[in-house]
């Protein structure tokens, strides 16, 4: 991509950054901004930004664009489409205009140093946790019957399972894969994992603004994926499914995907044939920014839930479209530091309290980034420790008598 | 064949001239072997233009002429007069459309150029075959039919019918009144909606010139400007109009009580058998049968047994009127814009979140409240937030600005603290637009009276609080684009000043009339500019929201417009038509009657006897559907015939043809 941070020529850094939001698409639409302010509204930081992205095409406008990359609250944005899906006019805003400021403030070395570290630790070991590759699939020690690994069957599979980062590694998320991993199996899928092939999706760092490591990502899974026959890719990670569905192909690498509770959901008779106990509790639901609001996926994680003898499904006032970020998006899963140091109050103490409010017993997730933090949010806010955070998947193992 | 062809290629200004090499496809169109003499004019619609046509048809004899300008909706006419003038038949003149259909399109000179050349070249093969034909006179109908009884239409009806004119109106609710009727001050002069519009209700109710159809609605249009016939079905009411006195008791006895989801918005109530306001008119009531004990359960009759006039009649059945009219005026206004697609407003889940249209019914004296503003707990507000652009200006609802909201947001401004004088009123607006008259000193005024104006359009309305004075309240977030930060403002109610949008069935009403509709569903008029009224259907006009978003005074002005333009019809008595007609010729049909049910004018006959079939003149409107469906080419479109059309096509592919005969060669 075409950058000038110090620009020789005539053309000034507002104007040639304006020019490479035109490459993106739909990013013309950024000339019919009406200055609404709906997105800096909308924003769940927009209150301490010094530039929401409103503001940011104000700044561009009057050519002040350098302002923006010496304001390290660009940082705050969690990518999380809240802005996008509200913008009267249908501005890029996460995938345009957000992600492309990052990208200058990357290149400007302006970048919180937490941020900086999960990057190094995706260039050398690919993935932002610093894990070694050789463990990424130790977490499927034990899951009966075997989890089938690609290299080691040399066999066509139904389903390619793509773990993901979080799945593979993080002690609060390899459970929910352990708990998957008994679902397909107790369903007969046909499925296989690329264990120490697989490496990170990337879109998480893609929005963090390292499109070239995102690109070297994309190509690593390729070279891994095209060794191998399979009909389609399923993962329980909506970023990567983000990836899969809708950046991959633009590198030409394109695999039919689907997010795990879609993929269930249409296999809800056999499910419920499975079912054995009740799981008596009041159930809501969160959705992913990346399955809900970014893909639009809102209706299978609630018809499995819905499926499970005993739940009661509520809804807590920000549910689909309107749903609130765990604050995990965009690079906030490695900024944590940081953006505690901003706000000195995380999205997901929200989510937990808005939990609460409804009265739910348990706050069902969909996405890897959840589990830790929401569960770390019932932790912190005061009489939440009686808040349970579940993946969707664990509650279907747990109902099937996992 | 000894045609003399005159072809006049027209630069408009730059318009034509800037794109096409206009010298060059002269000086081509010279050369041509059919053609006597080319000539170039600046613009060919002056009268010098016209004259240069006339002085060449005279003096060289020409016998054809070809124009190459605009389009032919523009200046047909215009070059059909001039040839006239010069004693050719008007129709032996061809126009080729090289500015909208070319020089408009593109800025590729030398392509723009080439197919000018293909287009004069195809109206030259073509007006070869031309024939002379002659204008038809038909007589007006001097009825006319509204449809649509709110203010729009009652305008047009009082016009017309004062005039001295016979109106049908055809209403589909059972009172007249329109959106107007349910308004309680309106902007900027703060008049009594009720107290302007019901004098004009009652007097289309009263007027000998009007036949009032309410509970109707138009079930089929057949024929052509000027000899309308018109089929209402006039809906069961199961009140006898002849007997029923309007008396009321029947609404009074009716036990069964139903949200009233039209007049009242969902906000108030009204029974099985109601009138939707007391001035309605008329003042006939009507049953609602899905919420009729009697219908629903098979007993009650409260309203029979009370009625003193005996007029309830359960087993009335729908109706069909026919009638014949000359003239047509669509006034079927506009729906609100539907708050519950919009989640993070709140609406349908958030009780003190209320549409703009359900303040207006509980501001109004005779509405649910008493015209009381009122929480859903009945107590008064404390602060009012008015939302601005509610489902305007966003593509992910409607792109268009609906043109009333700011003005009624403000007004609603001024109601809140005329009732309220210590309650807080916010407005949140992206731009306010107070362009008509008297708007902008109106703006100020509301200012005056301690409105707080908020720059932003709002981010979303929440239970949810994040702090103690947040707690019961709406929180409204919004960013303040004027302070630039983000703001939470607590308030009691909310108001969504929702937009105007086209009615759920405007396309269905489009295909009952023939018209056009806009990518959002407003009928679409002649000319944006100069023929705002007529449609694209001659007979046909449009008045009020039901081509776009306008305001009362705007829809008033295009009412009295329409019925204007169709007095100007009437008054001409008859209306000239194109001769462009289908004719069948007999010997070579074959009696399959394909043709037959395919007409959309039921222009065309069978004859069991001869077993062929014909078609009418008067009825045909020369779409030509027939005779592009005939199997035995036995239909002719008049000046689109089989042979013109042929050498047209021939002409424009000119040079393919001369490229593939040079390859052959």
């Amino acid at each position: 991509m075409a950058t000038t941070t110090v620009s020789q020529s005539s053309t000034t850094f507002s104007q040639s950054f304006y020019a490479s939001l035109h490459e993106i698409a739909g990013g013309e639409k950024v000339r019919t901004c009406l200055q609404c302010g709906t997105c800096n509204g909308v924003c769940p930081y927009g209150y301490l930004m010094d530039y929401p992205p409103g503001k940011m095409v104000a700044a561009l406008r009057a050519q002040r664009f350098e302002r923006v990359t010496e304001a390290d609250t660009v940082w705050m944005c969690v990518s999380c489409y809240a802005c996008s899906e509200v913008c009267p006019v249908r501005i890029p805003l996460t995938a345009g205009l957000m992600t492309r400021a990052k990208e200058e403030l990357l290149l400007a070395g302006n970048i919180p140093s937490e941020l900086q570290v999960a990057l190094e630790n995706t260039q050398r070991y690919g993935n932002p946790l610093g894990e070694s590759p050789r463990k990424r699939a130790d977490w499927a020690k034990g899951v009966k019957p075997r989890v089938p690994i690609m290299s080691e069957e040399r066999r066509p599979v139904d389903v390619l399972w793509f773990v993901g980062d979080y799945g593979s590694y993080h002690p609060r998320v390899q459970p929910v894969s352990r708990a998957l991993a008994n679902v397909l199996n107790a369903l007969h899928v046909d499925f296989g994992i690329l264990g120490a092939e697989e490496v990170s999706d990337g879109d998480s760092q893609r929005l963090a603004g390292e499109r070239g490591l995102f690109e070297m990502l994309a190509a690593k899974n390729e070279r891994a994926l095209s060794q191998y026959e399979f009909k389609e890719i399923i993962t329980g990670d909506p970023h990567a499914y983000n990836a899969f569905k809708n950046e991959y192909p633009k590198l030409g690498i394109v695999y039919p995907v689907r997010h795990y509770t879609e993929f269930l959901a249409e296999r809800l008779d056999a499910l419920k044939s499975l079912f054995k106990g009740e799981v008596n509790a009041r159930v809501t639901y969160h959705d992913p920014c990346y399955l809900g609001r970014a893909n639009d996926v809102f209706e299978a994680p609630r018809q499995l839930l819905s499926a499970i003898p005993g739940v009661e499904l509520v809804e807590m006032p920000h549910n689909r479209t309107t749903s609130l970020c765990c604050g995990g998006g965009g690079g906030g899963m490695w900024m944590d530091g940081f953006h505690w140091e901003k706000a000195h109050t995380r999205l997901s103490e929200w989510r937990v309290r808005e939990a609460m409010q409804v009265g739910a017993d348990i706050l069902a997730v969909a996405c890897p980034y959840e589990a830790p933090r929401f569960e770390d949010a019932t932790k912190v806010v005061p009489g939440a420790s009686r808040l349970i955070v579940k993946d969707i998947a664990e509650l279907l193992a747990e109902a099937m008598g996992d | 064949m000894a045609e003399r062809v005159g072809v006049y290629i027209c630069h408009c200004g730059t318009n034509i001239a800037g794109v096409v090499d206009v010298p060059e496809v002269t000086r081509w169109a010279g050369e041509l072997p059919e053609v006597m003499i080319a000539r170039d004019y600046k613009f060919m619609c002056s009268s010098l233009g016209q004259d240069l046509i006339e002085k060449d048809i005279k003096e060289l004899g020409l016998t054809r002429i070809v124009v190459a300008a605009c389009s032919p909706h523009m200046h047909e006419k215009t070059f059909r007069g001039a040839a006239q003038r010069a004693g050719l038949n008007p129709f032996l003149m061809e126009m080729a459309n090289i500015r909208e259909l070319d020089s408009w399109t593109t800025d590729d000179k030398e392509a723009a150029t080439q197919k000018a050349k293909a287009m004069i070249s195809g109206a030259i093969q073509r007006v070869l075959f031309h024939q002379p034909l002659e204008l038809i006179t038909v007589s007006i109908n001097p009825n006319t039919l509204i449809v649509g009884g709110g203010i729009a239409g009652i305008t047009a009806a009082l016009e017309l019918a004062n005039a001295g004119y016979h109106v049908y109106m055809v209403e589909r609710e059972p009172s007249i009144g329109g959106h107007m009727a349910q308004l309680d001050k309106t902007f900027p002069t703060l008049d009594c909606a009720a107290c302007i519009l019901t004098p004009r209700m009652v007097d289309v109710g009263q007027h000998p010139n009007i036949t009032l159809l309410a509970y109707s609605e138009v079930e089929s249009v057949e024929g052509y400007v000027g000899n309308f016939t018109v089929t209402v079905r006039k809906k069961a009411s199961y009140v006898n109009e002849e007997l029923c006195t309007g008396c009321g008791i029947c609404e009074e006895k009716c036990p069964k009580k139903v949200v009233d989801q039209v007049f009242e918005a969902g906000i108030g109530t009204r029974k099985a058998v109601y009138r939707p306001f007391p001035q309605a008119v008329p003042k006939y009531p009507v049953i609602d049968r899905e919420n009729c004990i009697y219908f629903q359960k098979g007993k009650c009759k409260a309203c029979q047994i009370f009625c003193p006039t005996n007029a309830i009649d359960f087993e009335q059945q729908d109706r069909f009127i026919q009638f014949e009219v000359g003239n047509i005026i669509v006034a079927t206004g506009y729906d609100p814009f539907d708050a519950t697609r919009i989640p993070h407003y709140g609406f349908g889940r958030l009780p003190n979140v209320i549409t703009s249209v359900q303040f207006e019914r509980m501001v109004n004296a005779s509405g649910p409240t008493g015209g009381r503003i009122l929480l859903k707990d009945g107590t008064p507000p404390k602060s009012v937030g008015i939302i601005h652009c509610v489902g305007s200006r966003d593509e992910n609802y409607n792109e268009y600005c609906s043109r009333v909201c700011c003005m009624y947001s403000l007004k609603f401004a001024h109601l809140v603290r005329e009732r309220l004088p210590d309650a807080e009123v916010y407005n949140f607006y992206i731009d306010i637009r107070a362009s008509g008259k008297r708007y902008e000193e109106f703006y100020h005024r509301v200012m005056m009276e301690g409105a707080n104006m908020v720059r932003g359009r709002v981010a979303e309305v929440t239970d949810v609080a994040r702090t103690a004075d947040e707690e019961g309240k709406l929180i409204i977030q919004v960013y303040d684009t004027l302070l630039g930060e983000q703001r939470r403002i607590p308030v009691d109610m909310v108001i969504l000043s929702v937009g105007v949008q086209p009615r759920k069935d405007a396309r269905q009403v489009a295909q009952l009339f023939g018209l056009g509709c806009d990518f959002a569903g407003f009928f679409t008029e002649r000319h944006p500019k100069l023929d705002p009224l007529l449609t694209m259907v001659e007979g046909i006009y449009i008045a009020g929201a039901c081509q776009g978003p306008m305001a009362i005074p705007e829809t008033v002005a295009q009412g009295a417009g329409a019925a204007a333009r169709v007095a100007g019809m009437i008054g001409q008595g008859t209306v000239v038509m194109e001769p462009i007609k289908a004719h069948i010729d007999e010997e070579r049909c074959s009696g399959c009657r394909i043709c037959n049910n395919l007409c959309p004018y039921k222009a065309i006959v069978y004859h069991e006897d001869r077993q062929v079939s014909e078609a009418i003149s008067a009825l045909c409107q020369g779409c030509g559907t027939c005779v592009a469906a005939c199997p035995s080419a036995a239909i002719t479109g008049a000046h689109f015939t089989r042979r013109q059309l042929m050498a047209q096509v021939e002409g424009i592919l000119l040079d393919v043809r001369q490229s593939m005969e040079a390859s052959s060669t």
